[in-house]
């Protein structure tokens, strides 16, 4: 392996614990759950203060994931451009550490392109020629579900910046449990997902009623299944968008009580 | 109280010497103004948020919150934020020291802390502050390596420290360190047999130890502006204006670790005393609200 000057320099190769495990040690099965259950969600807008608009979005059962947008920033001419980035934290997969560098970079990237394309139908980038907008979605626990989560939350960060967008985007993460017949799971929890034959994360925006991006794969079954399954998203999305509207209504609020303290 | 006479001369006078400094000195001009404002303002001991010369900004911590991760920290020093997330990992120990384990500190500055960084691999103050890290962990042996071996030339634990910031207004050594020492006090390690007929590492996950702290660094960072005035916890306009930096890590027997001055402008001997006894004050702080933090942890 190619030595990294830029870092502290470490073992060449380490192995997780995880791989040495006593057998037996093996989690207790979760309890069957619904289908269609939706975990809490905790989202605040309006964290940062170096960044324009940012946002953090807690799924229950452990996926948090935080989004910053900077920008407009001037561009070369042409029209507006939205650049995402989307990061994980060495620290978020429960596994073993990937390691920081051009590898992990690949994989980042194709998640970077589908929160794009997923966020460009909602923000009007036409108001924005010549500049650019750039958006780093930051992993720092995945739990299962980390592309939707980062998808509702970059919203909710371009929306706190003052963007001017269509409609916030809200995403929702589905996945299929083994075997034949196996169910359509909305919000899958991260044991779940590694099990999976199937997975799928639909994007959303609700008020327009609008499929703003949709990126699967695996071995779903018969086309029906995948409409059922996209279906399904969709309901768990517009079942999420009014708690985003509420925390973004939540934070400007806080913005305006600190501008103008209230008169006692 | 000056007279609106007086003041008037005074500033055309304060305006005169920026332009004759400007012009010998070759800085950009605006600079000079920023830097001759806070001067002035650093003299009737003001800063722009209010703070006293020597007054930290609100420091909190979060320990615990990343559970994917053997030990996290999050700490907020005023606005600035960093997560700190330790994984640990089995490797072969190190070929000239065959009775240690790794400690391996990577500090990243992602473009979404601050405009002023760029996304890719890591810039200098990034790779200042890992090195930094680094030598806090070696001089004041929060931690012996030795510790950290588990069969003597064949296992020993490596724990990767990554620190993340999320917010930069300033002073990230503090905060880096803070958050090393927080996220090592919360890091449990799972018990590890070798089995004598196989060789192989046999890790059971129910049983965890928690690692043996020996000291509690604590690092305290001084803005210099122009060789007299000192303050401490710069924020990153501060930080810009300030003519150098200073930071001092301290342990709790009031041992010094580390003193660590890049550069900048000199520093009288009676000033680096100063600076030494505001980090031993630091440190009490300090170590109350970790106490506090791992206490009420513990009580849940």
């Amino acid at each position: 392996m190619a030595l990294d000057h830029r870092r502290v320099p470490g073992p060449e190769e380490s192995q997780a614990p995880l791989l040495y495990a006593v057998p037996g040690q093996a989690a207790p099965e979760a309890p069957g759950r619904e289908a269609a259950a939706l975990r809490p969600l905790l989202a605040r807008a309006g964290l940062l203060s170096q960044a324009e608009g940012s946002a953090s979005l807690e799924l229950g059962g452990g996926t948090k994931v935080l989004c910053a947008v900077r920008g407009p920033r001037e561009a070369a001419e042409g029209r507006g451009r939205l650049l995402c980035e989307f990061r994980r934290a060495p620290f978020s997969g429960r596994g073993a550490r990937p390691r920081p560098g051009p590898a992990a970079a690949a994989r980042e990237r194709e998640l970077g392109l589908a929160l794009q394309e997923a966020l460009a139908p909602a923000v009007r980038l036409a108001r924005y020629p010549r500049a650019r907008l750039e958006l780093t979605a930051l992993v720092l626990q995945d739990g299962g579900s980390a592309l939707a989560a980062a998808l509702s939350a970059a919203a909710l960060a371009l929306a706190d910046a003052g963007v001017e967008m269509f409609d916030l985007v809200v995403g929702c993460g589905l996945c299929r449990a083994p075997g034949p017949g196996g169910a359509w799971l909305l919000q899958p929890s991260e044991a779940e997902e590694r099990a999976a034959a199937a997975r799928l994360t639909v994007a959303l925006m609700p008020g327009l009623n609008q499929v703003a991006g949709l990126l699967g794969s695996g071995q779903g079954g018969p086309p029906e299944s995948w409409a059922q399954a996209v279906r399904l998203g969709l309901e768990g999305c517009q079942r999420l968008y009014p708690l985003l509207r509420r925390s973004l209504l939540r934070s400007a609020e806080r913005r305006a009580a600190e501008a103008d303290p209230p008169q006692s | 109280m000056l007279l609106w006479f007086e003041r008037k001369c005074l500033a055309s006078l304060q305006l005169l010497t920026i332009l004759y400094c400007s012009l010998r000195r070759k800085k950009s001009l605006w600079s000079l103004i920023l830097v001759g404002f806070a001067l002035e303002s650093l003299k009737e001991n003001c800063r722009p948020d209010g703070r006293e010369l020597g007054e930290f900004r609100t420091t909190t911590v979060n320990i615990g919150s990343i559970t994917t991760a053997d030990g996290s920290a999050l700490v907020k020093l005023g606005n600035t934020t960093v997560i700190c997330g330790i994984k640990a990992e089995f490797a072969q120990p190190p070929a000239e020291s065959t009775n240690k384990g790794y400690i391996v500190p990577n500090v990243d500055l992602p473009p979404l802390c601050s405009s002023r960084f760029r996304p890719g691999p890591p810039g200098e103050e990034a790779q200042a502050a890992s090195q930094f890290i680094a030598d806090v962990i070696e001089n004041s042996e929060i931690i012996m390596k030795e510790d950290l071996c588990i069969a003597h030339g064949k296992l020993a634990w490596v724990l990767y420290c990554d620190f993340i910031c999320l917010d930069y207004d300033g002073n990230i050594l503090d905060a880096c360190t803070f958050a090393l020492l927080a996220a090592l006090k919360n890091v449990q390690l799972p018990k590890v047999t070798i089995n004598e007929e196989t060789g192989l590492a046999e890790v059971d996950l129910k049983q965890t130890n928690p690692l043996n702290i020996r000291k509690h660094p604590v690092a305290t960072s001084f803005a210099v502006f122009d060789d007299t005035i000192l303050i401490v916890d710069p924020t990153a306009e501060e930080e810009d204006l300030a003519t150098g930096t200073v930071t001092i890590v301290m342990d709790e027997e009031g041992r010094l670790c580390s003193v660590h001055k890049p550069g900048g402008s000199g520093l009288t001997a009676a000033k680096l005393q100063d600076c030494i006894t505001r980090a031993i004050t630091r440190h009490k702080e300090v170590k109350k609200l970790i106490d506090k933090v791992i206490k009420s942890i513990k009580i849940k």
